[in-house]
């Protein structure tokens, strides 16, 4: 019925450092892609709002942290269950050079979305070659 | 069936370690067990709470434009149907690409004493939540008792 089939991905949990905060933090799915311009981060996390979220560059590392709100589930019994619900959180090295002032962030329908333009000096350019 | 209920004065820090041994708990008491929902490892996965109305389906499906959904009950039949694009900008090249798009499809039965034809569905913060009341008949009533 469609081109192209969509797997359910067991959620993984965060490993190696241990989280501040209690209760278990889940690696959110990503994509990555690279412009000429800038570098893109879109982030799946369901249940997180934007007041939730914080995303961090520091010494080359993006970190993306959310925390899910439970509100909703105030007065809700589990009957049946295939995901497990909890915070997000995943870093990554940057290696470009990123021009940290003009980071943008923003989540929309729980997914987060990072622009990160790169610095000028990192940006390709085209050496004119003059005539000698 | 067990009865519980997660506490109600949710505080944050222990109400997500909660939660999540509650969860955990369903999961293994219903994984492999012919309960009537043999969908696990289909897109997208669902949570089915319970509160006092009927039955509430939680399903993650971020990044969904809600025009794109369609949520149909069918006698005891809900499906949930929709589509999902995932955006990029123009001239990019992807590093990392885990976040799948295309179309989705799948159907629940729902037990008979729940009224399907008055469901209702949000979609906020990447997540649909279906509520599927129960029939008038079958939610619970306190008798008064009189004296003579």
């Amino acid at each position: 019925m469609s081109s192209q089939e969509l797997n359910v991905r067991n959620k993984q949990e965060v490993s190696g450092a241990e989280h501040t905060r209690a209760g278990r933090a889940y690696v959110p799915d990503v994509d990555i892609c690279e412009n000429n311009d800038s570098l893109w981060l879109w982030a799946d996390m369901p249940g997180v709002d934007e007041k939730s979220i914080e995303v961090k560059l520091a010494d080359g590392v993006l970190s993306i942290e959310g925390q899910v709100s439970l509100k909703e589930y105030d007065s809700l019994s589990p009957l049946y269950t295939e995901y497990n619900i909890g915070n997000f959180a995943r870093r990554f090295t940057v290696s470009n050079d990123i021009d940290a002032e003009h980071i943008q962030a923003r989540m929309a329908n729980g997914v987060l979305t990072v622009e990160l333009p790169k610095a000028a000096r990192a940006k390709p350019r085209r050496i004119p070659v003059s005539l000698a | 069936m067990t009865l519980f209920r997660l506490s109600h004065s949710f505080d944050p820090v222990s109400g997500l370690q909660e939660l999540q041994r509650e969860l955990d708990r369903v999961f293994e008491r219903s994984a492999g067990v012919g309960s009537g929902l043999s969908g696990r490892g289909v897109f997208p996965p669902v949570n089915i709470f319970s509160d006092k109305d009927g039955y509430v389906v939680r399903v993650e499906i971020p990044g969904v434009d809600p025009a794109q959904l369609t949520i149909e009950t069918n006698g005891r039949t809900l499906t949930i149907a929709g589509k999902r694009d995932v955006s990029a900008p123009a001239g990019g090249s992807f590093h990392r690409r885990e976040r799948g798009s295309g179309e989705f499809s799948r159907s629940l039965q729902l037990p008979d004493d729940l009224d399907a034809g008055r469901a209702e569905a949000s979609y906020q913060l990447g997540i649909l939540t279906v509520r599927v009341p129960k029939r008038e008949e079958a939610k619970p009533r306190q008798i008064t008792v009189t004296s003579v």
